[in-house]
């Protein structure tokens, strides 16, 4: 590790402004896997390939019908949404009966994830497609003239769409009617049934949110690597799960700061660790791994993982 | 050489990798990361060290399996949907590695002949070795199935926490079946490399993991011949699909991704529509259901379970015990003795902490604080089968019986702890163990005669009445050869007659010396078995002492009829 650049604020400060919104990416897409975890204890492993199909949305609607970007976003959390509610009508709704096999929806998940991206495969190839040039300045802001804090456009908008996103998430699940029928649901099933909220809808609108969240990721990592190609949700899926583990299963808050978290060290250790852009992808499975042997409730966490 | 022969009988391997974490209900994506660990590992160990092959394909197991351990102690004691994550993060770090490590590995080009892996020196096994070691490995499964290993593993499988009060080590168990999987999958892998010639990271993606499971759960994970079929069913139909309807339809010809959408969708049809998988479908076959029904039995004795070794004194102590959950304090303060061989019962009104009081003293839970001494020993860190194996017995208030194994299965679970006989010697078929499942079944007989439930001992546990459950469970637990059973409303849903043979059947159990705590709302019931009464209310033990004193006392009465 090289200590005179760690000192250097400059160099620091950069690698926190990097690092956060990468992270704020993070946290969004983890969000849908923890809210789908609060309502079900289960992990929808198909959240990975809708925010893919959604990032080939995005892409569609910027290169091929050449719309503005904040029509693409909209597009793309509508079209996550869509996806999302497919997934829980054919691959969630029907598991949910008594006597169904815990491991079920992740199973039924995981075969719904492998035909989404095989699809993809078929129908995009392996070849990587860019956002258009043309949708967002590539001048980057300077402060502090020359070789001083840089920040692109496309970071500003990262951090202002996703922390809008997480406060409007925010707002839905603490002050509206549905908000409140969610959290009710994720406290016990079969109380809320029994009190008259209406699950599957509930179930239904969680899973539009996630799905929604899902599509907004797939525009921003758009921006940030502009690289969209079928097999991009293998490398934010555990990068998003481990997010969640690290801020606690079904936390929403914890997502969060598990995404900063976990965006800030990945850059931090692309900037200061000897061939750590080779490690960054390592990093997240540290963390995970950590995690479950030290605090497997993690930061934020309070029912105990532990089984009987 | 039969390529697609040799791809078949790998995919069979993975599949049983699969099968054997599935069968734990145990949800692995891990099979991918240890294939590719066992297919580099030997591959490098040939080409690059110049080990023969047969060290070099043992010592690849190998690794695996060190690795399995580490992955999974940590997180096979946390819920189930944390195996699913970490192992899915584990198949990424593993191509993370291989990609990261080209001097190795090939890096990203794949370990071929420009990475300096020769297909000569690479291409080393025969069919007939795959053949061999698919055989072998039949044949350890098989012999499992049939041991006190596989009926744990079937006990674990419809109620893990029931399974531990058996005396089960289910944690371990758990461990055991990673491992093996692990050591299967690393197999796999080597005969991989080693029948290919040639590896490349994108050979152990993600969806490799995804088509391996999908093996196993189209086949079903209820028996090993089920991945088999899965297997070989998901292996030959895109082959079938693409020579068949293929060969007039163009776009099929050249659709890779064939395969992975019919393991995808094999995956979710599967798991809506045929949750047992094809496997599921033989019960219906009546040959096959009897056969695995059967009884083997010798002849009944008249013997009566006496309590394994008799103690006298007091064998249960509980110094000031508090659980509470969350804000909610289900019990406080709660201290009282147990002498051997007497029958305590055990009232209050609803809500009052009596179940939490057995789950604490079986260790399906652990006190907030205070301590339970059992024989002297504190307990309170025990797990709850190494409470069961040490002499302390429960049934549930909540029946939990392991409902698709039939009545006599259920029974001989509960021998457990006593059954002595391991895996080697099942997979040696040495003659204890028949000698072992002999006596533990006439045991179980016995029980179940003496119970009433003799002529229901070859039918599935969940078909049977209320009633008959709840004796199934007391035989169950009195199979373990208890030194103290506690017995949580073991009358709830018996109508009267029931309850009076339940009531003569312990006060005949009370003779062998056995400590009984018997739970119970129908108070003539207690009355007549109990020598003494503990009485809870809120969480508090507001009364001990005898059935005729406790039953008078104002604070008892206040709590059972309220004020006034």
């Amino acid at each position: 590790m090289d200590l005179s650049l760690f000192l250097d604020p400059t160099y620091l400060g950069q690698n926190l402004v990097d690092g956060l919104s990468r992270g704020a990416v993070y946290s969004v897409f983890a969000l849908g896997f923890t809210l789908i975890f609060g309502i079900l204890d289960i992990v929808n492993l198909a959240h990975a390939a809708t925010y893919m199909w959604c990032a080939f949305f995005g892409w569609i609607v910027l290169s091929v019908f050449g719309l503005p970007l904040p029509v693409a976003l909209a597009a793309s959390m509508g079209a996550g949404a869509l996806v999302a509610i497919g997934l829980e009508l054919v691959a969630f709704r029907p598991l949910r009966r008594e006597g169904a096999e815990p491991l079920a929806p992740m199973i039924s998940s995981l075969g719904a994830s492998l035909i989404l991206v095989s699809i993809a495969e078929a129908v995009f190839g392996s070849a990587t497609r860019r956002f258009p040039g043309t949708v967002i300045d590539p001048k980057p802001l300077e402060f502090g003239g020359s070789g001083g804090l840089r920040v692109t456009w496309a970071q500003i908008l990262i951090l202002g769409v996703s922390l809008a996103l997480m406060a409007a998430l925010g707002w839905f699940i603490r002050k509206t009617r549905m908000g409140m029928a969610i959290r009710a649901v994720a406290a016990s099933r079969k109380a809320s049934q029994l009190l008259g909220i209406n699950v599957n809808a509930v179930v239904m609108t969680t899973f539009a949110v996630a799905g929604a969240l899902a599509g907004a990721a797939g525009i921003l990592v758009g921006l940030m690597t502009n690289n969209i190609f079928p097999g991009m949700g293998a490398q934010i899926e555990l990068r998003g799960l481990a997010v969640v583990i690290l801020g606690g299963m079904g936390n929403i808050e914890g997502a969060v700061l598990g995404g900063l978290i976990l965006g800030v060290v990945e850059t931090f250790t692309i900037a200061y660790l000897p061939s750590g852009a080779d490690l960054k992808d390592a990093v997240a499975f540290l963390i995970l791994f950590l995690i479950l042997w030290v605090k497997p409730t993690g930061l934020l966490g309070k029912s105990a993982g532990t089984r009987a | 050489m039969n390529a697609d022969l040799d791809r078949l009988l790998i995919n069979a391997l993975l599949a049983l990798s699969a099968f054997s974490t599935l069968h734990a209900r145990q949800l692995s994506l891990a099979s991918a990361g240890f294939m590719a660990i066992g297919a580099y590992t030997s591959a490098i160990l040939v080409v690059k060290a110049g080990w023969p092959l047969f060290l070099a394909l043992p010592g690849a197991v190998l690794v695996c399996g060190v690795v399995a351990l580490i992955i999974g102690l940590p997180v096979l004691r946390l819920n189930d949907v944390y195996l699913a994550i970490a192992t899915l993060g584990f198949g990424e770090l593993v191509r993370i590695v291989i990609i990261l490590n080209p001097d190795w590995t090939g890096g990203p080009t794949g370990a071929n002949l420009s990475t300096g892996f020769g297909y000569e020196a690479m291409k080393q096994t025969q069919t007939w070795m795959l053949v061999a070691f698919l055989a072998f490995l039949i044949y350890l499964f098989h012999r499992m199935a049939r041991s006190r290993t596989g009926r744990a593993f079937r006990a674990i499988r419809e109620n893990p926490s029931a399974a531990s009060t058996m005396g089960i080590n289910v944690v371990g168990y758990r461990n055991f079946a990673f491992v093996l999987s692990a050591l299967i999958a690393g197999a796999a892998g080597a005969f991989y490399a080693h029948a290919v010639g040639s590896l490349d990271s994108t050979d152990f993606k993600f969806s490799r993991a995804v088509d391996i499971l999908s093996y196993a759960v189209l086949g079903g994970a209820g028996h090993w011949l089920g991945p088999l079929l899965g297997a070989g069913v998901l292996t030959e139909l895109p082959i079938l699909i693409r020579d068949g309807v293929g060969s007039s339809v163009d776009f099929l010809k050249n659709f890779v991704q064939l395969p992975n959408i019919l393991d995808g969708l094999a995956l979710m049809l599967a798991i809506v529509f045929l949750p047992g998988g094809l496997i599921s479908l033989a019960d219906r076959i009546p040959a096959w259901r009897t056969r695995s029904r059967r009884r083997t039995a010798g002849p009944p004795t008249a013997g009566v379970v006496a309590p394994s070794a008799v103690a006298s004194g007091v064998v249960l102590t509980l110094e000031d015990v508090t659980r509470s959950f969350g804000g909610l304090t289900a019990l406080s303060q709660v201290s009282f003795t147990l002498e051997a061989g007497r029958t305590y019962g055990l009232i209050g009104p609803n809500g009052a902490g009596k179940t939490t009081l057995v789950n604490l003293v079986s260790g399906l839970y652990r006190p907030t604080s205070g301590r339970i001494l059992w024989k002297g020993r504190e307990i309170r860190r025990w797990p709850a089968h190494r409470i069961a194996a040490e002499g302390i017995a429960r049934t549930y208030q909540n029946i939990q019986l392991f409902s698709e194994m039939t009545v006599l299965e259920n029974v001989v679970v509960g021998r457990h702890a006593r059954i002595r006989t391991n895996l080697v010697t099942s997979w040696l078929h040495l003659p204890q163990e028949n000698r072992e499942e002999a006596a533990a079944r006439t045991l179980a007989l016995d029980l179940l005669r003496r119970l009433g439930l003799e002529a229901v001992a070859d039918l599935p546990a969940g078909k049977l009445s209320y009633g008959d459950q709840r004796r199934v469970e007391i035989a169950r637990a009195l199979a373990q050869g208890p030194e103290l059973l506690l017995l949580d409303e073991p009358a709830a849903g018996m109508n009267d007659v029931e309850t009076e043979r339940l009531a003569a059947f312990l006060l005949e159990l009370k003779k062998t010396g056995l400590t009984l705590v018997v739970i119970e709302h129908h108070m003539d019931l207690i009355m007549k078995v109990s020598d003494e009464l503990l009485v809870l209310n809120f969480g508090r033990l507001i009364a001990q002492g005898s059935p005729d004193t406790v039953s008078r006392k104002p604070t008892v009465i206040e709590a059972y009829l309220g004020k006034d």
